[in-house]
């Protein structure tokens, strides 16, 4: 008998008027590594929590159908029953910690479920070891990167040893390589995987088989060759890209912003040293390298946000930011007023830059009633309206779907003509697609940037 | 030192600050804490100082208005309806610099528990109450977090080119920083839920034995206690 088996599962949330998944059946082997693909808002993070338990226990809604995970079905097993032999990384690591300091986080889950005290210590050790952290464990969680937190959400669910683990696009926050190594430990694990992810290409390396969800529909459940063949014909935006080299266009634009020899440090610690970067009128650069390289803290000084502990910078006209946060574009009650805040309420404005990221009729919408794929479009369209003449974009890819990426870059290419675009990505597919010139920070190139 | 022995002493000085006659030990007290708070981070002290020192500075000024206390009038006011003449004594000044102090020192205490100690490990110590020692290190975390998501929804903002200036500025940040807060709690809670949380037979990572000092600073906790009773 399988793993996980689900039966013609319909499910819908709480007053929604239409289900997130409908007449779902699915068969998951033992080792099995699974990547679940699909567009924003079509079921995949939904599929994800019914295999814990979290639909329908948490999160309550209509339920029809059966699942059962181990052997237990997860209408009368709700998730803590389930912990231990199902485990759930999330997108969002701030949202997933409990404790300050690491080793004790990792520890939550083995006490949670039971461990005899005198395995908790080792199995903890163990499993930080394994995500490459042993360092770590005395670490206050507060003080680390994205990425070191991620991977600590890791250790903590690798500690239970699970049988299912679940990824719900574990690797938003980190760098191709952190990305990797990341989904490289997970596929390691002796239980099966299920991974949903928006950058596919990295699944797709690792998986058995491949489930493609659209509309809460299973459109594709296939081994690992017949779906690359499935979607090169059907939907080629999800078959991997190959990350271009970043090239050196000229472009003659009017110099706009200008960056010369600046440092920069949180604390005591130095972020940038030394760092040069310019952008023209016309010019769409993109701005990569490691996490916790010092891009954002680059980009913040070239938007004017920060201000920089040694040399020149130099701006002509206004610049606007765009945060890799999307959860920092929901201060006002209505989709629109987010928008309009930028250009002193105009509502004409802000529902054309709504209307351009294809938000439209969700105006007179909650922001938070959004889900986290059209929060993102928010943000994006609350920077856009401003038509200014240095964009900054950090990290604008996260979360997006590959369609509505292709889309983003020829956006962004539509109005590159009349301004400087600074775009920060870890994204290397995406910014090959985007910019005429790249700019890689690493310990190396930091002088020469 | 074990943080349960240290949460001890420190509770025992607040015990002492409250029901100490003598402002010189109040103020010893206060001063001793200080010098440790000023052990933990700039940037992680100063809302803790700061709030301290803000409320123990509004005790001292207000008590000489509110009491009626000593003969020896430095100040006289006018006559106002409901708290009468408003005259400051010494006598007053004195009693509210104790009361202040008293503040201090207690604020103190508690800064001192927050920034100095693992609130973690206290928690793994804690035999009893683990739901409401959770809750209560959740909620010490969440004035940070809120600090932090302050700072983003300001640079957000800026980054599109609006200045949030004023009372007024700040004050509309105020809904999306509770929503937001909450939103955050509803994730962790699921997080929590989807890693066991609140299933029947939980165990308990060994904390480490007690050392000699952890002992001596118990027994010092519980004798600063009784002298507080009995001196």
């Amino acid at each position: 008998m399988g793993l996980v088996r689900i039966d013609d599962l319909t499910f819908s949330y709480p007053d929604a008027r239409v289900p997130s998944l409908s007449n779902v059946s699915l068969r998951i082997e033992p080792g099995e590594v699974v990547a679940v693909l699909g567009p924003s808002g079509s079921g995949k993070s939904t599929l994800l929590r019914a295999l814990a338990g979290l639909v329908p226990h948490f999160h309550g809604g209509r339920f029809e159908g059966r699942v059962e995970v181990d052997g237990r079905d997860t209408r009368r097993t709700g998730p803590a029953e389930l912990a231990g032999r199902v485990a759930s990384l999330f997108q969002d690591p701030e949202d997933q910690v409990v404790f300050g300091r690491v080793a004790a986080e990792v520890a939550f889950g083995l006490e949670n479920v039971g461990t005899r005290p005198e395995q908790i210590w080792p199995r903890v050790h163990g499993a930080l070891a394994e995500a490459g952290i042993g360092h770590l464990a005395e670490r206050r969680t507060e003080t680390l990167s994205a990425g070191e937190l991620q991977r600590v959400c890791l250790a903590s669910v690798l500690a239970l040893e699970p049988a299912l683990l679940l990824l719900d696009e574990p690797t938003s926050q980190l760098d191709p390589h952190g990305a990797e190594a990341l989904l490289d430990l997970a596929v390691e694990l002796d239980g099966a995987v299920v991974v949903s992810e928006q950058r596919p290409s990295m699944p797709l390396e690792r998986c058995d088989r491949v489930l493609f969800l659209e509309a809460g529909r299973i459109v594709l459940d296939a081994p690992r060759g017949p779906a690359l063949e499935w979607l090169s014909a059907n939907r080629p935006g999800y078959l991997p890209g190959e990350a271009a080299t970043l090239g050196d266009r000229e472009v003659d634009g009017e110099e706009l912003c200008r960056l010369d020899d600046v440092a920069y440090s949180y604390l005591e610690e130095p972020v940038l040293r030394g760092v040069s970067l310019a952008a023209r009128r016309g010019e769409v650069v993109a701005l990569t390298g490691p996490n916790g390289i010092g891009k954002t803290t680059l980009a913040k000084i070239a938007a004017g946000l920060l201000t920089t502990h040694h040399g020149t910078v130099e701006r002509r006209g206004r610049a606007c930011y765009l945060s890799q946060d999307p959860g920092r574009y929901l201060v006002t009650d209505r989709v629109e007023d987010e928008v309009a805040l930028g250009v002193g309420g105009d509502l004409g404005k802000a529902r054309r830059a709504l209307d351009e990221v294809g938000l439209a009729g969700l105006e007179r919408r909650h922001p938070r009633d959004l889900s986290s794929g059209e929060r993102e479009r928010l943000a994006l369209a609350s920077v856009l309206v401003t038509d200014p003449d240095i964009l900054i974009l950090d990290e604008p890819t996260r979360g997006v779907d590959p369609p509505r990426k292709a889309e983003l870059a020829e956006l962004i290419r539509r109005g590159a003509s009349h301004r400087a675009t600074i775009v920060v990505t870890h994204d290397l597919v995406f910014a090959g697609e985007v910019a005429d010139r790249g700019v890689e920070l690493g310990a190396r190139e930091l002088a020469h940037a | 030192m074990s943080p349960v022995p240290a949460a001890a002493v420190l509770a025992s000085l607040a015990v002492l600050a409250l029901a100490a006659e003598r402002t010189w030990i109040v103020a010893a007290i206060a001063a001793g804490l200080l010098v440790a708070c000023l052990r933990a981070p700039r940037t992680r002290r100063f809302v803790y100082l700061a709030g301290t020192l803000v409320s123990s500075l509004f005790v001292f000024v207000l008590s000489p208005f509110v009491s009626t206390e000593g003969s020896h009038v430095i100040w006289e006011g006018p006559r106002v309806p409901v708290l009468g003449l408003l005259d400051v004594t010494s006598e007053e000044l004195a009693t509210g610099g104790t009361q202040a102090l008293r503040l201090a020192a207690v604020g103190l205490a508690f800064a001192a528990y927050v920034l100095l100690l693992d609130l973690d490990r206290l928690l793994h110590a804690a035999g009893f109450a683990r739901r409401s020692v959770l809750a209560v290190g959740l909620a010490t975390r969440l004035v940070p977090t809120l600090e932090r998501d302050a700072a983003g929804f300001v640079e957000a903002l800026r980054g599109r080119g609006v200045e949030v200036n004023g009372v007024r500025g700040r004050a509309r940040l105020l809904s999306p920083l509770v929503a937001g807060s909450l939103e955050r709690s509803l994730n962790l809670a699921e997080a929590m839920e989807a890693r066991g949380f609140g299933r029947p037979g939980r165990t308990r990572a060994p904390s480490p034995a007690w050392s000699g000092l952890d002992r001596i600073a118990i027994a010092m906790a519980v004798l600063i206690v009784l002298a507080a009773i009995w001196a």
